[in-house]
């Protein structure tokens, strides 16, 4: 072998701490796709509402607000939870109570959820009632449907968890779960300023 | 979510580059619900090819109805058409080119070039023994099937398949203009076609990422790798906007929301136009999705077969990026006609002009690549030069359409038509021949016949030059795209004689296929078995495994000393008696350094 053209040794190493990364990067990869699809449904939303002449429509009644505001405050809690779950998980401390606070606390956002969305068809606003009634469940329930999926990955997560399956070795798992919960918080966010607040 | 699951069972698998995944055993395992992406690679374009088959029947359909208008059909016609007697009926005739290009796109070209080549090549060519998440890569090509199924259930609904071509746009493509269910499976899926490409994306890129062999750079992949790796970030970022374009018209078909129904001024209302700019957001880089595997792939072949390096490598590779990042701005050039903001009109045409200089900066590159090369007419050779040729002829015919003056009279024409087919159509069917021909013996461990593999190019790229530029010609004379019948209107009578020549190069090239079915299907079972590196190239794939490769790729993860186009160095002829020098070949001890110093430059 000719010294010459052996790679340095950084090649190596570079090469197998790379490997290890696979998990983020490919989570990284998910959301910026989802955030993409959500990027393109706000847009479709922005298009429809700049060429209203008053939104919501004449004759249309505003969303309520208080409920809204109230999931807003319990998913923000929800993150914190969430990341208290995945610092345990670094630290080797058990993490089964931090991920079932979290688990309760998404089960409560869809729960006020749906009384949100009973109260605001008993009203009169349905989805083919107009474009505002269009947005406004597209949207929601669109969202609504990547909660559920993040309280599946929790329940994915729960059994071991119980048997202190994740430690600081093992949190891989905890922290992609983190990532989705996370980025279903923060397209909350952009949908509840957008859809009810503004 | 599943992809979570996925993503987590991986992150056990692959610690160390000693653990090998167990070969599978049981048949199911092994050939059906595999996880090998060389298994899966096959599976795609298994599924490519009969949809290619299926959908270019179509295209014969169409151009039957174009040269002999109102005659039936001849052979099957009786059966396909049984209520118009035969005859294409304008409403199966509307069915047939929406089809057609659903078809040719999201299940012929996508499968064969994306997830076939993209799943064989990614991972040998960057030395890594699978995909890093097999399991999600799997689950890709199930999704795919599943939306196949959904895909051919849509021809036997009441009302038939989707008739409101594949761009659908509303108000045609609302429950008003195609009420039946066939447009809605349609949707649906096209849905489930995006997920199983995003799934692959995601694996594709990550792959690129986190598993490349000790020692390959960025700038040591081959051009290839760059080309798919390039089309996975392409169809991560756009594919869900599609998507959301799809779950809008979904809603407005099944649930009666209002997003593409033009409202009341007073009231609100939806806007048709959202759609248009949902479906090019994504359409316009789906173009570039659909040609860039095809890019790659020609770059690389360019050079093993001029046995020369790839000319101005690092500038190929930075102007196929440039190309993607200007791809995401351009789409409003399909949108001239619609109203839009002349002044975003003028925007979206300066910034498609300047895409043509990347782009003319690599073609520049692959020119030079063949200049004074000892060039090797071998059956791949010969469709990546076909590639190059149709490319450039269809660039140049872009312009036309990127300059508004013209595109307003040329949009919606036969010009588009033509224009489209050699740039996306043309292009990418011979390059995914090209692509067939040249890892065949790697795939199967045979070679094919070059014979009947000369004789597939030369009925292909004749016909395919005659019917295309045919197209451009008729549709200069104004001939507008999805006319049932031009043979009715005074002004196109004159034009009936091109199309007839245009429909008889068509079935030339439906019969010259027929080579190609010959020379698959016999090669596969009872072609010459293919030494380790037939074409005496310098990738890994076919440097340091056997053709085919075992399960597990690499008994040992190579360790790669130079980039990819390794050919011609007089130093290296003189240490080693031969032309090219693989990625990861070791020089014999003498000569090395001085050779060494020659690759540095
Ligand atoms: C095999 C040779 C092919 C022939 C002879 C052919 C012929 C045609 C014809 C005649 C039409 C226009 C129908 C009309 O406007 O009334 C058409 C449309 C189209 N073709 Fe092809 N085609 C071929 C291959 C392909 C391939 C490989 C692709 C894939 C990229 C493709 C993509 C399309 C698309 C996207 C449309 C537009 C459909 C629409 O208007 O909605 N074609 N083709
Ligand atoms: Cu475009």
């Amino acid at each position: 072998m000719a010294a010459a053209i052996t790679p340095p040794m950084t090649a190596l190493q570079g090469y197998s701490r790379r490997k290890d990364t696979g998990p983020y990067v490919g989570m990284v990869i998910f959301l910026s796709a989802f955030g993409m699809c959500f990027a393109a449904l706000f847009f479709s939303y922005s298009v429809v509402r700049t060429g209203a002449m008053s939104w919501p429509p004449a004759g249309t009644e505003p969303l309520p607000l208080g409920l809204p505001a109230l999931n807003t405050l319990v998913l923000a809690l929800s993150s914190w939870t969430f990341h208290r779950a995945y610092v345990a998980a670094r630290r080797g401390q058990p993490v089964v109570a931090w991920l079932g606070v979290t688990f309760c606390l998404g089960a409560l956002f869809m729960a006020l959820q749906l009384v949100v969305w009973v109260s605001v068809y008993r009203s009169g606003l349905h989805p083919s009632s107009g474009i505002y009634g269009s947005v406004f469940y597209a949207l929601t329930v669109f969202h609504a449907l990547h909660v559920v999926s993040a309280l599946v990955t929790i329940l994915y997560l729960l059994p071991g968890a119980l048997v202190g399956r994740y430690g600081a070795a093992n949190h891989t798992a905890v922290r992609l779960s983190a990532m989705f919960w996370h980025f279903v918080d923060v397209i909350w966010v952009a949908m509840f300023l957008s859809v009810y607040v503004f | 979510m599943s992809e979570h699951a996925a993503a987590h069972d991986e992150a056990h698998g692959e610690h160390g580059d000693h653990d090998i995944h167990p070969e599978p055993t049981s048949f199911l395992r092994k050939y059906v619900f595999s996880t090998d992406h060389k298994v899966i690679a096959k599976q795609f374009i298994w599924l490519g090819l009969i949809f290619m088959f299926i959908g270019g029947s179509m295209a014969m359909m169409i151009r039957w109805q174009l040269a002999n208008p109102g005659e039936p059909f001849p052979i099957l016609g009786k059966q396909i058409f049984s209520n118009s007697g035969g005859i294409v009926s304008p409403a199966a005739y509307t069915s047939l080119f929406t089809m057609h290009g659903t078809i040719m796109i999201f299940y012929a070209i996508t499968p064969i070039m994306i997830g076939g080549f993209g799943n064989f090549c990614i991972p040998l060519m960057i030395g890594a023994r699978d995909m890093v998440f097999p399991k999600l890569n799997a689950f890709s090509f199930w999704m795919m099937f599943v939306s196949t199924i959904i895909l051919v259930i849509s021809f036997f609904v009441p009302m038939g398949a989707a008739g409101a071509g594949w761009t659908t746009y509303p108000t045609l493509s609302t429950t008003m203009g195609t009420p039946g269910v066939g447009q809605t499976l349609w949707v649906v899926a096209i849905y489930c076609a995006g997920a199983s490409t995003l799934m692959g994306a995601v694996n594709y890129i990550t792959t690129v990422i986190v598993l490349r062999a000790p020692g390959m750079g960025y700038f040591q992949m081959p051009l290839t790798v760059w080309g798919l790796w390039l089309t996975a970030i392409l169809n991560a970022l756009f594919i869900p906007v599609l998507a959301a374009g799809m779950i809008l018209l979904f809603l407005d078909r099944v649930v009666g929301t209002h997003f593409f129904l033009a409202g009341t001024m007073v009231k609100g209302g939806g806007d048709p136009i959202l759609y248009q700019h949902l479906f090019w957001i994504f359409g316009h880089p789906e173009v570039y999705i659909l040609i860039l595997p095809g890019w790659g792939v020609v770059s690389d072949l360019l050079s093993f077969f001029s046995r020369k390096p790839a000319y101005g490598y690092k500038v190929t590779a930075l102007a196929m990026s440039a190309v993607c990042v200007l791809s995401a701005v351009v789409y409003g050039h399909h949108m001239f006609t619609t109203g839009l903001s002349p002044l975003l009109g003028q925007g979206f045409m300066v910034l498609t002009m300047i895409i043509s200089v990347p782009a003319e900066i690599f073609f520049l590159n692959w020119l030079h690549t063949l200049w004074k090369g000892k060039i090797r007419l071998t059956v791949p050779m010969l469709f990546a030069l076909g590639l190059v040729f149709v490319f450039g002829l269809g660039g140049l015919t872009g312009l036309y359409l990127a300059t508004i003056s013209t595109d307003l009279y040329l949009h919606d024409t036969y010009f588009v038509v033509g224009h489209f087919h050699l740039t996306m159509a043309a292009a990418v069917f011979l390059g995914s021949f090209a692509s067939i021909y040249f890892w065949f013996p790697k795939m199967f461990g045979r070679m094919t016949n070059p014979l009947l593999g000369k004789l597939h190019f030369w009925f292909s790229f004749i016909p395919i030059n005659l019917i295309f530029c045919g197209m451009l010609y008729v549709g200069f004379g104004g001939m507008q795209r999805r006319l049932y019948d031009p043979s009715v209107y005074a002004t196109f009578k004159h034009l009936l004689p091109v199309n007839q020549f245009i429909s008889t190069s068509a079935y030339v090239l439906g019969f010259g296929s027929i080579f190609f079915s010959i020379n698959f299907f016999y090669s596969m079972f009872y072609g010459a078995k293919a030494p380790q590196n037939p074409w005496e190239v310098t990738t890994l794939e076919w440097t340091n495994t056997t053709s085919p490769p075992p399960h597990h790729n690499y008994d040992v993860i190579p360790t790669v000393l130079r980039g990819a186009h390794e050919f011609g160095n007089p130093e290296f002829m003189k240490a080693t008696g031969k032309d090219w020098l693989g990625q990861a070949e070791e020089l014999p001890a003498a000569g090395a350094k001085a050779a060494d110093k020659e690759t540095a430059e």
